[in-house]
């Protein structure tokens, strides 16, 4: 049972993050490797500005500034290359992963750093134990994606990014500001990144390998949640953090990323379609 | 301090990864098959080496094995891996392929952490065999490491101008322009794909991992991560996806140049920063030549032009050059 929560927390976590990455790939078309950066990027942030500025300030300045981070980025090096195709995205984000990366080393240095919060003392509630610290990450994580589904759903701006996600062509001709759409998501997609990121750290500790260690959990949640919905990505995430966390009672702890990214690929093996996607996808096929 | 020895280091280290990008390059170049598993195949061939190698009863005992020996049942290993790796991956298209050949890398990778018993886990196999290192003084090796890496990186040159001049060679890079075409020719794609795959493992595995071992000198999970995989990557990028030489040029230029840094002396305070130097290269480099020169400094149109002869000429159905090739 205490496998089951501690999966629940971990699923819902890379259900932020991969509700981001998911963003700009059902719209920009392209595997955003440096959203793992992001991550890092947000936690790095929020631990330094929280220390100074408290913990609520500091985290709404990281997940702005972090959010303005992914708009420039955007405009200033993925648009311009962006006729050349998905491929060349691609290469440009592992690119910007890596500057990112560099950058965090150069200006924070390698040393762990952990968040000044207490997650509280556990409560014991019959077969399993919570600590308040955890109710509230679980808390936030499920209201920021309520936030993003109701977003998407229920509101003008998220119409006009389903429709550039559907048919960017089609929405530019009815005349959905594909441009300003796109900076949307480059903000929305960032920010979500951000947030992952912090809660990550203060759940454990914040290195600057948050990032790699992360992307490659993200890329399978997205792949297994399949393109199209983001439901099926959350549900993709809440999956395979409670099979990675359930795992630990069958095989050894250290086996967890293993297990994640044998799922990974015995799904597109098996079913190249994702597991919650009714459309084939056809580019697998071709 | 003498420059030298370390400048024929890193020169070692470049033709390690110049040879991994001329592999690459066969298989992405002109497969069509954006590999991201790099790491994970050299890390198969490396510890296969170095376990080869190692004596019964070192820390991480091993076969004993003498050092050319080894390379061969390395290459062997890692082409069987490679060729079972394939086997189920070749059959997605695009990024889904990137995704899997790079999960794979990461399983291997944490397979090595887990596995303790056999690969030393994180402290690591040491104490790996060099070749000749008994014949010379220690401060003389380094020298003979860049002559065997130097003669290494001949063999992996013959192996991809022979490729790339094989009506093997010109199939593979058909397959990857028209897939339906090829087929419809009657082209056994699938079977052409795997086969490149395993020759790639099989060069891995034989040359550019025990190198790799050689100048390691200690063999620890951190050095088979991403990192490596980009390194070779960036390298390929920089000379040209598709080109001949390109892969090797690029790579060279890439590893000495950011190595040089190694050079500036600094005070331990700034070490942090001048450790960031080379993602910062990799990173910046990749963006700007993608964006600015994507076709690399050696282009595959180069690489291929002066290969029209009067045949192909003929066959444009062009009167003018029918006379001309005619008389």
């Amino acid at each position: 049972m205490q496998s089951l929560v501690f999966g629940l927390i971990t699923g819902s976590l890379l259900a932020v993050a991969t509700a981001g990455f998911a963003l700009l790939r059902n719209t920009e078309r392209f595997l955003h490797i440096a959203h793992g950066q992001f991550m890092a990027l947000g936690a790095f942030l929020a631990v330094v500005l929280t220390a100074q500025w408290g913990l609520v300030p500091g985290v709404l300045v990281s997940v702005t500034v972090v959010a303005g981070a992914g708009v420039l980025c955007g405009a200033l090096l993925f648009d311009p290359v962006k006729p050349q195709g998905g491929n060349v995205l691609l290469f440009t984000s592992i690119g910007l992963a890596w500057v990112i990366y560099a950058l965090l080393i150069a200006v924070f240095g390698t040393e762990v750093r952990i968040f000044e919060v207490s997650l509280g003392q556990g409560w014991d509630l019959g077969p399993i134990s919570l600590a308040p610290g955890e109710l509230a990450i679980l808390a936030i994580a499920a209201l920021v994606i309520l936030g993003l589904w109701l977003l998407l759903n229920r509101t003008g701006l998220g119409r006009s990014i389903r429709a550039v996600a559907s048919n960017r062509e089609l929405a530019e001709v009815r005349g959905v500001p594909v441009v300003r759409v796109s900076r949307v998501i480059w903000a929305l997609s960032s920010a979500l990144a951000a947030v992952a990121g912090i809660l990550l750290g203060v759940l454990g500790t914040v290195t600057t390998e948050l990032g790699w260690s992360n992307i490659l959990l993200v890329l399978a949640a997205a792949v297994l949640g399949g393109t199209g919905n983001i439901l099926g990505v959350i549900a993709a995430s809440l999956v395979l953090g409670i099979v990675m966390d359930a795992s630990a009672l069958v095989i050894d702890t250290s086996y967890r990323p293993v297990v994640a990214f044998v799922i990974l690929i015995g799904v597109l093996v098996l079913r190249p379609e994702g597991l919650f996607s009714v459309a084939r996808r056809r580019e697998v096929a071709a | 301090m003498s420059t030298l020895p370390f400048w024929a280091t890193v020169l070692t280290f470049g033709l390690v990864i110049g040879m991994a990008a001329l592999l690459l390059n066969i298989e992405a170049g002109w497969g069509g098959m954006w590999d991201l598993g790099i790491a994970g195949q050299v890390a198969v061939g490396a510890y296969s080496y170095a376990l080869l190698t190692s004596p019964p009863d070192a820390v991480v005992p091993g076969l004993g094995l003498p050092f050319w020996a080894a390379m061969v049942g390395a290459g062997l290993i890692t082409m069987i891996v490679s060729a079972l790796i394939g086997w189920p991956t070749l059959r997605l298209r695009g990024e889904y392929f990137l995704i899997t050949t790079f999960a794979f890398a990461e399983i291997i990778r944490q397979l090595i952490v887990i596995q303790r018993g056999l690969t030393g886990g994180t402290f690591g196999v040491t104490g790996i065999d060099k070749p000749f290192a008994e014949y010379f003084l220690p401060s003389a090796y380094p020298f003979i490491l860049l002559g065997l890496a130097a003669a290494a990186t001949v063999l992996v040159l013959l192996v991809s101008q022979r490729v790339s001049n094989s009506t093997y060679g010109l199939t593979l890079r058909a397959a990857r322009d028209n897939e339906p075409l090829a087929r419809s020719m009657g082209t056994a794609v699938d079977r052409v794909r795997i086969a490149t795959y395993a020759l790639v493992g099989l060069m891995t595995g034989l040359l550019v991992a025990p190198v790799y071992v050689w100048f390691l000198g200690a063999l620890v999970p951190a050095s088979f991560t991403t990192h490596l995989t980009f390194l070779v990557w960036t390298g390929l990028v920089i000379g040209g996806l598709g080109s001949r030489l390109g892969g090797l040029i690029g790579a060279v230029v890439l590893t000495v140049a950011s190595e040089a840094v190694r050079l500036i002396s600094v005070d331990p305070e700034h070490a942090s920063r001048l450790a960031a130097f080379q993602p910062f290269l990799v990173g910046v480099l990749l963006i700007v030549l993608l964006r600015w020169r994507p076709e690399g400094l050696l282009s595959e149109r180069g690489a291929f032009r002066k290969r029209a002869k009067p045949l192909d000429r003929i066959r444009r159905d062009d009167p003018q050059t029918l006379e001309a090739v005619s008389a």
